[in-house]
């Protein structure tokens, strides 16, 4: 077995909300092996850009991280000072954010928030600079890289914008690239170039990468394994194939038939899970799925279901689903 | 950027005919010249001339056609109150007000940009809020209760600076400046800081307000998620955000200080624009007053041109928005 190059055991985030703590992340662990491309899906509000975002230290007050240890390459995240987190982020931990609208800098041109982020993180000045940001421009495949290098954000369309953010968040070679839902706020066409685009990148660099979606297609098309969260909670990890052919945890099951996917005689059918996911501080006791879980019974209510190792494959269920004999 | 400046500098000159057009229409329609300038006595003959010679038996258009070119020949009419052209006036008393206005926007800049700053990258320090506690002070206090309190403590109480006048000034030729002598600053550093209390503690406010907020934005949380320091994340990236307003709003306060800095020059007893202006009100001396108009648009309009020709140097979306 590979030690892992990032390792999440117990992560807990809280809110503080005029002195009641809510928890908004209970102690998730999950871990991404070197070169490999774990994806990281739930509902809307189910943690996991708040995963994303506590990793590197970059929680928005009032969420904080209050336990848990991060650990990449060895070295201890969690314990780090400001300083050192800093020289980590966009050096060690490359971050795409989701929306590109938002995320470059409107009144700073694409060029010098390249060579900003490059000088940050590598020893070399000067017209090295210039030529690796120029060099990242063409990477990400926009057309006159020495034009767009003097553009601002606004000359470029959203799915442009997107491949600097992309390029923003590479520049410095990280070994570790988190995506927190890169083609969310993108149009059907442009997300599939984006994805190809990642895909091609990653395959270059092999950094490993976190791969934020709610979108389990993305998911299907990105990742090796795959971790599903549930409100705040770790629900289920296994690699791709397993997890589509045999979930364990029957939220991942309902998820899965959630997906709209054209069967063989083109009829698209639909199964939706009854209820809606429990908001922050709403968690159920017990196993946070089992007002809506079809298989719940008296144990579920009780605790809280531990995540079981079995094989390559992690699930926290009491009662998991046996693999389907079609 | 050709155009943006071309377009830019043609809507200036159109406001300034459409102002000078009012204030010809005031010269033209308030008050009786002839009554003015006329001695009781004057004969049919006389004042059959001075009609002639001021030109008031045209119809309106040829006569501010004629006002205009004489305006632009730097002839501004004659003041009823004194007799004398209202260019010299206007001379004698602007440099007191420019001089005044530049000390005091200085004052702003080097103290309000720097703490409103620290406001907004600290709002939450003891010293921010202390700073933001007395900036409440300075945007609700009167320019006159200010100046009554600096004459007060700095020279009545301590006798460390003059309350009134301009100091020795230096005749250029073109411009008297109190600049070059040390009882010209000497007396310059109370009302300018009087006209400045006001801007400072706006110009706090609105930073703190900007940077707070641009400090919120997603670009600045990319930027420290690329491992940009600290120092180029706020002086850099969330400043040059905060430019445009901020420079908006300094340009227009210049142009009210130079143009109405009326209760300050009065409690200083400044040699300057305001209380010329004063002066001319109480005397109803039309002319000076609409000359007075024309100056105060074309210095709004001056100092407007100029922080809209730096806009797009700060921010080039503003180029877009043209096309």
């Amino acid at each position: 077995m590979t030690t892992p190059l990032l390792d999440v055991r117990d992560l807990t985030v809280t809110i503080n909300r005029d002195g009641h703590l809510i928890t908004a992340l209970d102690k998730v662990s999950f871990s991404v092996n070197p070169g490999e491309v774990l994806g990281i899906v739930g509902e809307s509000g189910a943690g996991k850009s708040i995963t994303g975002a506590a990793i590197i230290d970059l929680l928005v007050p009032p969420l904080k991280r209050t336990g848990g240890t991060i650990t990449l390459a060895g070295e201890r995240l969690d314990r780090l000072s400001p300083k050192a987190m800093r020289s980590v982020r966009g050096g060690r931990i490359g971050f795409i954010f989701q929306d590109p609208m938002t995320s470059l800098n409107p009144v700073i041109s694409i060029g010098r928030q390249l060579c900003d982020t490059i000088e940050a993180h590598l020893k070399i000045g000067g017209e090295k600079t210039k030529r690796k940001a120029l060099e990242w421009i063409e990477r990400v495949g926009l057309p006159n890289p020495e034009v767009q290098f003097r553009r601002y954000p606004h000359q470029l369309s959203g799915g442009m914008r997107q491949r600097i953010v992309i390029a923003l968040a590479l520049c410095a070679n990280p070994a570790l690239v988190i995506a927190d839902e890169p083609t969310t706020a993108l149009d059907v066409s442009v997300q599939a170039h984006i994805l190809q685009l990642m895909r091609d990148l990653h395959r270059e660099s092999r950094a490993s990468m976190m791969l934020i979606t709610h979108d389990l297609g993305v998911i299907a098309k990105m990742a090796d394994r795959v971790a599903v969260l549930y409100a705040g909670r770790v629900a289920e990890i296994s690699t791709v194939g397993e997890l589509f052919n045999a979930p364990k945890h029957p939220y991942t099951r309902g998820l899965i038939r959630a997906t709209p996917m054209p069967s063989a005689d083109g009829e698209v059918r639909l199964d939706q899970i009854p209820g809606a996911m429990p908001g922050l501080g709403a968690v159920p006791p017990g196993c946070a799925f089992n007002p809506r879980c079809f298989k719940a019974e008296g144990d579920c209510r009780a605790a809280i279901p531990p995540l079981t190792t079995e094989e390559s494959a992690a699930f926290s269920c009491f009662h998991p689903l046996e693999r389907e004999t079609a | 950027m050709l155009n943006y400046a071309a377009s830019r500098i043609v809507q200036t000159i159109i406001v300034l005919l459409v102002i000078s057009f009012i204030a010809f229409l005031l010269v033209a329609n308030i008050g009786d010249p002839l009554a003015a300038l006329l001695s009781a006595d004057a004969t049919v003959n006389e004042r059959m001339e001075l009609i002639a010679r001021l030109g008031v038996d045209q119809p309106l258009g040829t006569r501010f056609l004629h006002f205009l070119g004489n305006l632009l020949q730097g002839d501004f009419g004659m003041s009823y109150r004194t007799q004398d052209p209202v260019a010299n006036l206007i001379a004698e008393r602007l440099p007191a007000t420019i001089e005044l206005a530049f000390v005091s926007l200085l004052i702003t800049i080097l103290v309000g940009v720097p703490a409103g700053i620290y406001c907004g990258v600290h709002p939450n320090s003891l010293f921010g809020r202390f700073i933001m506690l007395i900036s409440t002070a300075g945007i609700t206090l009167p320019n006159f209760v200010v100046g009554l309190l600096l004459i007060a403590v700095f020279s009545v109480q301590l006798g460390l600076l003059p309350s009134f006048g301009r100091g020795t000034v230096v005749d250029l030729g073109f411009w008297t400046t109190g600049l070059l002598s040390v009882s010209g600053w000497r007396a310059i550093i109370l009302p300018a800081a009087t006209l400045s209390t006001f801007q400072v503690a706006f110009i706090i406010r609105m930073l703190r307000t900007q940077l707070m907020e641009v400090g919120q934005s997603e670009h600045i949380r990319f930027a420290r998620a690329r491992g940009l320091s600290e120092a180029r994340i706020w002086y850099v990236y969330a400043i040059k955000n905060t430019l445009l307003p901020v420079i908006t709003m300094l340009g227009l306060q210049l142009g009210n200080i130079i143009a109405f800095s009326v209760v300050t020059e009065n409690v200083f007893a400044w040699p300057g624009l305001g209380s010329l202006f004063l002066q001319s009100i109480q005397a109803a001396d039309i002319p000076v007053i609409a000359i007075y108009l024309i100056f105060v648009g074309l210095v709004f309009m001056i100092i407007n041109l100029i922080v809209e020709l730096l806009y797009p140097l700060i921010d080039a979306r503003v180029l877009r928005r043209q096309s």
